[in-house]
C-alpha cells in the first residue's frame, strides 16, 4: 500500500494512510501514517461501530494537516474495544499549518 | 488441500489469534525503494478538499474481474470503485484476511459511508465519484508492474477528478 502512496504524494496530491503492520510502514517509508495495533481486516474498527470508524478517519486527516516530518507514523491511543469512542472529541476543521 | 484454501486457512486464524500473526508479517517482507519520502503540503482547508480512497483490501464490484489470488506474488492491477453504488455492489477477492466482517460492514476497509457523512457534514469538501481497489503484498516482477503501471492509471484518474487529498486503507 506505501508504494502506491508515495507514488501518489509524488504526483503531486497529499496522502495519510492507515497501518496495520507497522514493521512494513517503517520499512516502505510512505509520507504520513496512523497506526493501529488492530486485528488483520479491521484498520477502520469493527463492523457497525461508527464513531470508533470515524475517529480513525480523522485522526488520520489531523495528521495529514499536523505533520512536517516525511515518512511520520503516528501511533494512535485507541485500544480495540477498550476504549470509549464516545469520548473522542472530534475536530471540527482542519486548516494548513500557516508559517 | 489447494494452497488457496491454505491461506484463507491461515488468515481466518491469525485474525482471531492475533499473536500468530507475527510469522506471517516477519515471512513478507516489503520492497523499499531507497529513494527519499515524497512530500506534497496541505495548502487547502479539509472542508474544501476532494477526497478520495484507495484501498489494498481487494474490495471491487461483483460485475469486475476479482483478483488473481492463484499467483503467489499477487496481482498489481486495480480496479476503479464507483462510490455511488460500492455500498451495495461489492465483493472481497483477497485470501491473505479474514474478511467475514468487513462483508458484514464495508467501511471497516473501506470507509465510504463515513467519508460521505463527513462530506454532508461539511468536515470534507466533497467525495470523489470514483476511487481505487488493489490487492496488498505484492512481491517480485509485479512491483515494477504495480508502481510504473497501475499506480501511474491511478495517479492519472485521481488527477482527472482533481483530488485534492487521498486517504489509504489496507486490510
Amino acid at each position: 500500500m506505501g508504494l502506491v502512496q508515495r507514488e501518489i504524494e509524488k504526483a503531486g496530491i497529499p496522502t495519510v494512510g492507515v497501518s496495520i503492520v507497522r514493521e512494513y510502514t517503517e520499512k516502505v517509508q510512505p509520507p504520513r501514517t496512523v497506526y493501529v495495533k488492530w486485528p488483520f481486516g479491521h484498520p477502520l474498527g469493527e463492523p457497525g461501530n461508527i464513531r470508533q470508524q470515524r475517529a480513525v478517519i480523522l485522526e488520520a486527516f489531523k495528521v495529514l494537516y499536523s505533520s512536517t516530518t516525511p515518512g511520520e507514523i503516528v501511533d494512535l491511543p485507541f485500544r480495540w474495544r477498550r476504549y470509549d469512542y464516545d469520548s473522542y472529541a472530534e475536530p471540527k476543521s482542519l486548516e494548513p499549518i500557516r508559517e | 488441500m489447494s494452497q488457496r484454501f491454505k491461506n484463507q486457512l491461515i488468515a481466518k486464524v491469525i485474525t482471531r489469534f492475533p499473536g500468530l500473526a507475527k510469522r506471517f508479517i516477519d515471512a513478507y517482507e516489503p520492497w523499499a525503494s531507497g529513494e527519499p519520502t515524497p512530500w506534497t503540503p496541505v495548502t487547502k482547508p479539509l472542508s474544501e478538499c476532494r477526497v478520495a480512497l484507495v484501498t489494498t483490501s481487494g474490495v471491487h464490484h461483483k460485475g469486475q474481474e476479482p483478483f488473481d489470488m492463484a499467483d503467489s506474488a499477487g496481482d498489481p492491477s486495480f480496479r476503479e470503485i464507483d462510490a455511488a453504488t460500492i455500498s451495495n455492489d461489492y465483493v472481497i477477492t483477497h485470501d491473505y484476511y479474514d474478511h467475514a466482517d468487513a462483508e458484514k460492514d464495508l467501511n471497516i476497509i473501506f470507509p465510504i459511508d463515513r467519508l460521505r457523512e463527513l462530506q454532508d457534514e461539511g468536515v470534507i469538501g466533497d467525495l470523489a465519484a470514483r476511487h481505487y481497489s488493489l490487492m496488498g503484498h505484492i512481491d517480485g516482477h509485479h512491483i515494477a508492474t504495480l508502481v510504473g503501471q497501475s499506480a501511474k492509471k491511478i495517479v492519472e484518474r485521481l488527477k482527472r477528478q482533481a483530488v485534492d487529498v487521498v486517504l489509504l486503507t489496507p486490510a
